[in-house]
């Protein structure tokens, strides 16, 4: 059997093992690690299995995870989303969808200091669906609002995913946070446009009523600020060039701790339950990291890139129609793979076959992640629309699936203007780091 | 109290004495760097060694993390197929996938002894501390007995009658 014929048949035994309910980093790990036997010889597979786990766990460029998972924890116990969402409907109100459009800016600036997608669903669907239901709002539009503005933090920096996928793809932190920024913003506009188009069109879906003076507005903002500093202090930071990523997570974790326990928005027994969860979290994501190295060696190892390469070449297709196959496997595979999977297991396979056509790392690390961001929203497994699901018992799923449909139409037009615009990723990064 | 209880209580001592180790490393971690930025930029004096150290933090909190995600079965896995199969057949599966982590974890233990003896017999240093290398091999090793010792308990609990598929554990 050849080295490509191997690879491909270890990929197809990593997707029936994960099926079959392996959890991930097992998956990954025995794939990798028999692979590597086969092609490399077992003396090579243990050289490999032995080392990874170290390596890993002592990457000085991996310690921003843990921090920024800290950071938004902290963020969630301190019931700053709940401070976000009373300042946002107060600046944003006075117009149809205001209430829409208000949870997906609370979604936004919680994402600027929490990196996880599912917490910010969790923590926007206590805190703003019970507000957008007395307001008499739709549970579909109020749902949709809530799980599109909970995936705009995987790209908003601090971003738990950007720093794994850098940490697989072998890229600068600071790079690829630096990248999500922009088009973050972008998809957040993009989401709110879609809400205020449904409410437009459908008025009886979000009947606003509320409007506040612009003395009201400035007040709302006296909670809230102190976190969006925090926000501007670190990636501010990070992109100024004065801290490295991992030294701004840690400011931006002390900070956030600091804000919590002296604004007396959180007791010593938050903090640690923010902190031990933090802990929890963050085993799963380095064990799984770990695995996807083996994984990443068995895949370069089996000279999949090349075989893919290769196949395109004699088809005589172009990049463009390359990187259209790429999106629409990614919308396959958002349907029953959750977000580090796709990342860990396509990009070591895609990434080098991008490259060749001449597309950039950076730019496609974005792609990616916007198409990892639809997998988190689009049906049938959508893993934010489970959490809000999971968060409001009483809204039926058949509600969350229909009032996300619109939304999903912004990421795919984001899709199209990064292709006609790669500046949106690209030109920060540029800016900063030349 | 049956041995299979007892066994599970001490998992539960152990992974909570581990995950104290992390917490602490954690909040070390945290703190060396963000001493480090202020002594640099404000003294012109950086702590000598913040990059060896953060490393060997970053070691502890990952190695010793572990025991409490597994204890606690927060591994990540798809769960696409509890839609599909029966509530046995989901059992049966997270069973298999129990004894895979015992497997898996034990291999990776076996593989890393070797690499850990070569940092002994070499000497090996951390640069800017001059700390042995092999130290830290150990406390990664010495921490994964303690995640397989966990994930050996969590596998030989009962899983609940009520569908939640999570297996039973003190708090």
């Amino acid at each position: 059997m050849s080295p490509p014929l191997i690879g491909l048949s270890g990929i197809l035994v990593l997707f029936v093992l994960l099926i079959l309910r392996v959890p991930v980093w097992i998956a990954l790990l025995l794939v990798g690690f028999v692979g590597n036997a086969v092609l490399l010889g077992w003396q090579g597979a243990f050289a490999l299995a032995g080392t990874a786990p170290y390596d890993v766990a002592s990457n000085y460029s991996l310690s921003v995870l843990p921090l920024f998972i800290v950071m938004g924890e902290v963020a969630s116990e301190s019931r700053l989303s709940g401070e976000l969402f009373k300042a946002a409907r107060v600046l944003v109100s006075g117009f149809r969808g205001g209430l829409a459009v208000a949870t997906l800016a609370a979604s936004a600036l919680f994402g600027a200091v929490s990196g996880s997608s599912l917490a910010n669903a969790a923590t926007m669907t206590r805190m703003a669906l019970p507000e957008l239901r007395k307001a008499g709002y739709d549970d579909g539009l109020a749902t949709g609002c809530i799980a599109a503005g909970g995936s705009t933090d995987i790209l908003i920096p601090p971003s738990i995913i950007l720093v794994i996928y850098a940490a697989v793809a072998e890229l600068s932190v600071a790079k690829l946070l630096a990248a999500g920024l922009i088009p973050g913003l972008l998809l957040t506009g993009l989401y709110m446009l879609v809400a205020v188009g449904v409410a437009y069109f459908r008025p009886h879906y979000a009947p606003d009523r509320e409007h506040h003076t612009w003395r009201e507005r400035i007040a709302a903002m006296r909670e809230p600020w102190q976190f969006i500093a925090l926000f501007v202090l670190t990636i501010g930071g990070i992109y100024a060039g004065v801290f490295s990523p991992t030294e701004a997570a840690s400011i931006g974790a002390f900070g956030a701790i600091l804000l919590g326990i002296l604004g007396r928005r959180m007791g010593a027994r938050d903090l640690l339950r923010a902190i031990e969860n933090s802990v929890v979290v963050s085993g799963a994501l380095f064990v799984i990291v770990m695995s996807a190295n083996l994984l990443s060696a068995f895949i370069v190892q089996a000279h999949l890139p090349e075989l893919l390469l290769d196949g395109a070449r004699a088809m005589n297709v172009s990049g463009l129609t390359v990187m259209i196959f790429i999106i629409v496997g990614y919308i396959i595979l958002g349907c029953f793979l959750e977000a580090i999977g796709m990342i860990l297991i396509t990009v070591p396979v895609f990434q080098p076959l991008i490259k060749t056509f001449g597309y950039d790392p950076i730019w496609f690390a974005i792609i990616v992640v916007i198409m990892v961001e639809v997998g988190l929203i689009h049906p049938p497994v959508g893993m934010n629309l489970f959490v809000i699901q999971a968060q409001a018992p009483d809204v039926k799923i058949a509600s969350i699936y229909r009032g996300i449909v619109p939304f999903l139409l912004a990421p795919l037009v984001l899709i199209v203007l990064m292709f006609l615009f790669p500046q949106i990723a690209l030109w920060l990064p540029k800016a900063l780091y030349g | 109290m049956g041995v299979r209880d007892g066994l599970l209580r001490l998992a539960g001592r152990v992974q909570r004495v581990q995950l104290w180790l992390a917490v602490v490393a954690l909040v070390a971690l945290m703190m060396v760097t963000v001493v480090d930025v202020f002594m640099r930029y404000l003294f012109n004096r950086p702590i000598r060694g913040s990059f060896d150290a953060v490393e060997g933090l970053l070691l502890i909190f990952v190695f010793n993390s572990m025991a409490a995600t597994f204890f606690s079965r927060r591994n990540i896995v798809i769960d696409i197929i509890d839609s599909f199969i029966p509530r046995r057949s989901s059992a049966a599966l997270i069973r298999i996938a129990d004894v895979l982590s015992v497997l898996v974890l034990a291999l990776l233990m076996w593989a890393m002894w070797v690499p850990a003896t070569q940092s002994y017999a070499y000497g090996e240093l951390k640069q800017d501390l001059g700390l042995p290398i092999f130290i830290l091999w150990i406390a990664a090793l010495a921490s994964l007995v303690g995640t397989l010792f966990c994930a050996v308990a969590i596998a030989l609990t009962r899983l609940p009658a009520d569908g939640s598929l999570t297996a039973e554990r003190p708090e």
